[in-house]
């Protein structure tokens, strides 16, 4: 295979103008990102809202930055088992978060022990404190 | 079928059949290894906030400010690297040196940025023994920022290899400035999602 037939078939040609308004998106969805978590929405919709921000940053990137938009399929099938695998290795994992937190929750807890005051569900939430200390203020 | 043998091959990048070059599939394969890594990562963040009783704001508890800076640093850097493969793949070696140079000096802005935040928090007494939040926000931010200093380090080689005019003849090099590039954008997408994780939700 000679030098050009390399560049050819495999690098990719860049697109300046293109680069350029990429950037300028990134920066837009940016200040999009912080202006929801500015505007107090409830937790699971900013979280939601401000993920898929996210995603459609990472997109931009991954899709036109590094040329994964045009790429070889080779590629693509890669990726698509990473993310695969991925997915297979968490998403039981999170299910199975989600699936205990509800059985464990506070008002769980008391309807599965009418008879108690308490103790057990405030037992739990003490034992697990992951709270953040104050605010560092003044940095 | 008789193949010619060809014990340099390997010096022109020599594909895979595919249409792939070895290098690029490499980089690929090594970025895949790289998702499953901060997948992990991510996941451990998910359990840990979904198991706690309450999470802190970031908007409480850590310097937003300083941290939108350095999305907007990293966001830039992306642009200047993909500058510098342009400039690359037109074989202007000024206009590379420019971009790249310009690539690094934003890295390192972005580890100066980063150490800041670090170092007020040190100074308040806050670790990542304070609490489980701050436990994952030192170790994904802590291993980004590994990683941001990897890359410097192969842009930094890549900008030194770029002075010699033998390195601007050798087809490969091409490849290890796009190599470079989409580690480089792999590092900003990582913080593309940690920034609105840890920070802002």
């Amino acid at each position: 295979m000679t030098k050009n037939d390399d560049k050819n078939h495999d690098e990719h040609r860049p697109d300046v103008g293109l680069y350029v308004k990429v950037f300028l998106a990134l920066m837009v969805l940016t200040l999009i990102t912080v202006a929801i978590s500015k505007i107090h929405l409830p937790r699971p919709q900013a979280i939601a809202l401000g993920l898929f921000v996210a995603l459609v940053k990472a997109s931009l990137v991954g899709a036109l930055f590094m040329h994964l938009w045009g790429e070889n399929k080779l590629i693509h099938k890669a990726l698509f088992i990473t993310v695969g695998f991925g997915a297979v290795l968490i998403l039981p994992i999170i299910d199975f978060v989600m699936v205990s937190r509800r059985i464990t929750s506070p008002a769980d807890v008391a309807a599965q022990h009418p008879g108690g005051h308490g103790g057990h569900a405030e037992a739990v939430s003490e034992s697990v404190n992951l709270e953040a200390p104050a605010a560092p203020k003044g940095h | 079928m008789s193949q010619t043998y060809n014990p340099t091959a390997f010096m022109n990048n020599a594909d895979t059949h595919s249409g792939v070059t070895n290098a690029k599939l490499g980089v690929w394969l090594f970025l895949a290894s790289e998702i499953m890594l901060f997948a992990t990562l991510f996941t451990s963040y998910i359990v840990l906030r979904m198991a706690s009783s309450s999470w802190p704001w970031g908007w409480d508890v850590l310097n937003v400010p300083l941290a939108t800076l350095n999305t907007v640093i990293l966001i830039t850097s992306s642009v200047t690297i993909v500058m510098a493969y342009a400039k690359a793949y037109d074989k202007d070696k000024a206009g590379f040196q420019k971009w790249m140079a310009a690539t690094i000096l934003l890295s390192l802005g972005f580890l100066v940025v980063k150490a800041f935040e670090y170092g007020a928090e040190f100074k308040l007494g806050i670790g990542p023994h304070t609490s489980v939040f701050y436990a994952i926000y030192f170790t994904m931010t802590g291993l980004h920022g590994i990683h941001i200093l990897g890359g410097i380090a192969v842009n930094a080689g890549l900008l030194y290899m770029s002075s010699v005019t033998e390195h601007w003849e050798n087809p490969l090099f091409l490849g290890r400035v796009e190599g470079a590039g989409l580690y480089w954008h792999f590092v900003d997408i990582v913080w593309i999602f940690l920034f609105p994780a840890l920070y802002l939700l």
